[in-house]
């Protein structure tokens, strides 16, 4: 941005050729040689991320970086975008130097969740496949290993994998944040301090409130414990909701949901990355073959998955019917794996996979309808446990996504040839066949879901946990969207809505204790904030730089700040599930792997320059961060 | 979804009765009761007379309320992205006017003006120019009112950027939104959060400031209340967090420029003379 003296120098060098030439023969190749080399400049790096109204956290982060990516002379521009936008420009267009997002999970992550992340393979396709363009051999064979790995050797190839990562800083892991969330008191029961609220799993246990007057007093039955655990206080209140839910749910029985993210307004693709966050409502909407909840597996449109042999498993359906009244077979389940694999469904010159469900649809090489209700699914070479995570992507309708295989095309012009009509779809009224079906939406306004009588879950099926038979227990879900997140705590306070589902910052959380009729619910989520490198580009693609760059980050000071103490430091994207977390990379007061180069938040401008200049950079005199003129 | 629209038409409602009232108030002291119900035998020949400037003005409101949309599509998608560069340009100016300068009392007064006194300020002139015997200037007012919103637009489209409380949430409360939500739910409905450059707050006020000074003859105290409350509003817009320092520079430059024009646009009919060219003549 600002000339750098370096450069002004040069100018000054070339202005005064003619007169140093002539004063002296000899000295014209000297100038030469000086002139002709090409200057140096500052460094500029652009760092992109949501603006506060959609998230409060992203934009402090990257606040925070840039004040300390300044300080040791790089300029920098934090450029703020709305989710799509931004997600477009990060995952699509791979055009950033540094972004600041979210982990799109709301499970805990399996460590086979990096594998799309982080795997070379990925790097040139889009979506939250390797949108940092890393391709290091030794991460790639970690990858693969652990997922061939019998569970004893898992663990220990796991913890190289994440010191691998740690080392070279792809990205960096920075909290994993509570998932606060406002609820009001009394019209529903079954959120969960442990449990984020928006999980789709959650959304359909809860439960209308008995009576509407008494329940404030009682807690909501909030219970804390980890996930997976037995629900207690929840118990009783399951039997009176399961009959009001079988004779069908009283009028008012409307849950009223609040959010800042407006995309579900405007799309709801469940292929599309850049419209999605963690894909909660095209869960909803759209059944899986299994789900996961916690560590349980519950049989979800498969009613049995049995294994054929080491690779494959024969899964028999449910009976089930698309939102559309078309009857739901194996037809449609073996379509959606080869699918996602290939959205063109091989009339394209290559593959052009979904650039969703990319980890899960590489774990699977084929799927087959035996007969209408069952369907053999063979894995890749991956261990069982690793292969059935395969089970938990949407099955789409063939009668609706086998019209959207041509390669994309504005008024009949091919754009681009990896692009099929399947990713830029905003596939406006989804059909699919979960306990939702949509109704309507306005972009910018809300959205309205309106539950599936003819869902399985309505006739109390086999093998599906009590909490969730005869469930949803609201005959309608509105999704209303409100500008930032205060609003969003207002009209819970306001008995407008029942939770907030979108990030909740440190002037919003105040408020909520502040309401008599609002609560506080929160859960460490699993979508951690991090520092996404783009290291298909100097200086980034360097990892001594990337190392430094991590080091310019005091976590423990951002979660203070930036989440008020709702979030935990950490070193590894795998931080808040214990048993995989590698134990050198426990996050105990300092980061173990990129130490911050200072205290409490004060950077110590000296060493962190001292860092750079040890990777190979050079300073001018006046403290400016160099880089060879592009 | 009828709740949202009850608490819209509340601060709807809210508005219209204090924006009339106001002028009701600061009509007869500074127009005087007789001048103010001329307006009513003056006021069909008027609209026949403002013909073109009317269906200038409500052209272009139509196209922003109905385009606006698909407009915030194109910027998204070919617009200059430049919150980072603005910020670089100016840095924490409106952190600092922030920190330095808020008080309870202050955030109570630039809120209002910043919703209520800028309505007031922009309906004013329509009553206050309306009953003079030449329709001159209120033909430029309303000239200089469309080609505000119209070169706003194009601006809104090329430039895409988030105001400061987006940037720096810290530093900036978003004032306006904390001490009143239900304001929140007016602005978002016609405002998008990237439409911050230039500040059409700004540019209106002091679009009505310069007609007001202009027309201090006629109206000396209308000019005494309507120069005070468009620096008011010009300040609420950086004081609340809302617009950047440059968004206020670029809305006074565009106020400028349009008043300029809306005088090169339009001139005196034959035979009449308006307050400010009798004044220039003197």
């Amino acid at each position: 941005m600002t000339p750098s003296p370096a450069t002004t120098r040069r100018a000054v060098i070339a202005g005064s050729l003619a007169g140093l030439g002539t004063a002296s023969a000899g000295c014209l190749g000297r100038v030469r040689n000086i002139a002709g080399r090409e200057g140096s400049t500052q460094m500029t790096l652009d760092v992109y991320t949501t603006p506060a109204d959609a998230d409060p956290h992203g934009i402090r982060v990257a606040r925070h970086l840039e004040e300390h990516l300044r300080a040791v002379g790089i300029a920098t521009r934090v450029n703020t975008m709305a989710e799509a936008d931004l997600y477009r420009r990060v995952l699509i267009n791979q055009s950033f130097d540094i972004y600041i997002g979210q982990f799109p999970a709301h499970q805990r992550i399996d460590p086979d969740a990096l594998y799309p992340f982080c795997h070379s393979e990925f790097n040139p396709e889009p979506g939250w496949q390797n949108p940092f363009g890393i391709t290091d051999l030794t991460i790639d064979d970690l990858l693969e290993e652990q997922r061939g790995a019998t569970p004893e050797d898992r663990p220990a190839v796991v913890d190289d994998l994440q010191r691998e990562i740690a080392r070279q800083q792809p990205f960096v892991t920075v909290v994993f944040p509570d998932a606060l969330t406002a609820v009001q008191r009394g019209r529903f029961e079954g959120w969960r301090r442990d449990e984020r609220v928006s999980k789709p799993m959650r959304l359909l246990s809860l439960s209308l409130s008995g009576d509407d007057e008494g329940a404030s007093g009682t807690g909501d039955g909030e219970t804390t414990g980890d996930d997976g655990s037995e629900r207690t206080e929840e118990a009783t209140a399951e039997t009176t909701t399961e009959t009001t839910a079988v004779d069908g749910p009283s009028a008012d029985a409307t849950l009223r949901l609040v959010t800042t993210d407006p995309r579900v307004a405007e799309n709801r693709n469940p292929i599309a990355a850049e419209y999605r966050r963690d894909g909660t409502y095209t869960e909803l909407l759209y059944d899986s073959l299994i789900r996961t909840r916690g560590d349980d597996r519950i049989p979800w449109l498969a009613r049995d998955v049995s294994w054929l042999d080491e690779q494959t498993v024969r899964v028999s359906l449910r009976e089930a019917t698309w939102h559309d009244g078309e009857p739901l077979t194996a037809a449609d389940v073996a379509f959606t794996y080869a699918f996602l694999s290939d959205t063109s469904m091989g009339t394209a010159d290559a593959p052009i996979p979904a650039p969703r469900f990319r980890g899960r649809s590489t774990l699977v090489t084929g799927a087959e309808a035996v007969d209408d209700r069952t369907v053999d699914v063979t894995f890749a070479d991956a261990h069982p446990q690793v292969g059935l995570r395969a089970l938990t992507v949407p099955i789409l309708p063939e009668h609706i996504w086998s019209e959207r295989t041509e390669v994309a095309a504005i008024a009949g012009i091919e754009v681009d040839e990896q692009t099929t009509d399947a990713l830029v779809w905003d596939n406006p009224e989804p059909v699919g066949s979960g306990p939702l079906r949509f109704v309507e939406a306005s972009p910018g306004d809300r959205v309205v879901f309106a539950r599936n009588d003819d869902h399985f879950l309505d006739r109390g099926p086999e093998g599906v946990p009590a909490d969730l038979r005869g469930k949803p227990a609201f005959d309608e879900l509105l999704l209303n969207l409100v500008p930032s997140d205060i609003a969003a705590v207002e009209h819970v306070a306001d008995r407008r809505a029942d939770a907030t589902v979108s990030n909740l910052g440190p002037e919003a959380v105040p408020r909520i204790g502040r309401e008599a009729d609002a609560t506080l619910v929160s859960r460490q989520s699993s979508a951690f904030y991090h520092v996404g490198f783009n290291v298909r580009n100097e200086p980034l693609s360097n990892p001594r730089f990337r190392r430094a760059v991590a080091g310019l980050i005091d976590k423990a000071h951002v979660v203070d700040e930036a989440f008020q103490g709702y979030a935990q430091p950490a070193a590894s994207p795998l931080a808040n599930a214990d048993e995989w977390l590698a134990d050198d990379l426990r996050f105990d007061g300092r980061d173990p792997e990129t130490p911050f180069f200072g205290t409490d938040g004060a950077l110590d401008v000296e060493a962190a320059r001292e860092a750079f200049r040890e990777a190979g950079y050079r300073y001018d005199d006046e403290g400016v961060l160099l880089v060879r003129e592009p | 979804m009828i709740e949202r629209y009850a608490v819209l038409l509340s601060v709807v409602t809210y508005l219209a009765i204090s924006t009339v009232s106001l002028c009701l108030i600061v009509g007869v002291a500074t127009i005087g009761p007789g001048r103010l119900y001329r307006l009513r035998q003056n006021a069909l020949p008027r609209i026949r007379e403002l013909k073109p400037q009317i269906i200038l003005l409500v052209s272009v409101l139509l196209v922003s309320a109905v385009a606006r949309e698909r407009l915030q599509v194109v910027s998204q998608l070919y617009g200059l992205y430049l919150t980072g560069a603005i910020f670089a340009f100016e840095g924490e100016f409106v952190a600092w006017l922030q920190a330095t300068f808020a008080t309870p009392l202050r955030t109570l007064y630039f809120s209002w003006v910043y919703v209520y006194g800028y309505v007031f300020l922009l309906v004013f002139p329509f009553v206050a120019y309306g009953v003079l015997e030449e329709s001159t200037t209120l033909k430029r007012l309303m000239t200089a009112y469309a080609l505000n919103y119209a070169i706003g637009l194009v601006c809104y489209t090329v430039v895409y950027a988030h105001g400061p409380r987006n940037i720096m949430p810290d530093m900036v409360q978003p004032l306006l939104f904390t001490f009143n939500p239900d304001v929140l739910a007016l602005t978002s409905q016609i405002n998008e959060n990237t439409n911050v450059f230039p500040s059409l707050h700004t540019s209106l006020s002091v679009t009505v400031g310069l007609f007001a000074l202009l027309t201090r003859r006629e109206y000396p105290g209308w000019a005494a209340i309507a120069t005070p409350l468009a620096l008011s509003v010009v300040i609420a817009t950086m004081y609340l967090g809302i617009h950047w320092l440059v968004d206020v520079i670029a809305g006074i430059a565009l106020a400028v420029g349009c008043v300029f024009a809306s005088y090169r646009f339009i001139s005196p009919a034959a035979g009449e003379t308006t307050e400010d060219t009798a004044s220039a003549v003197e």
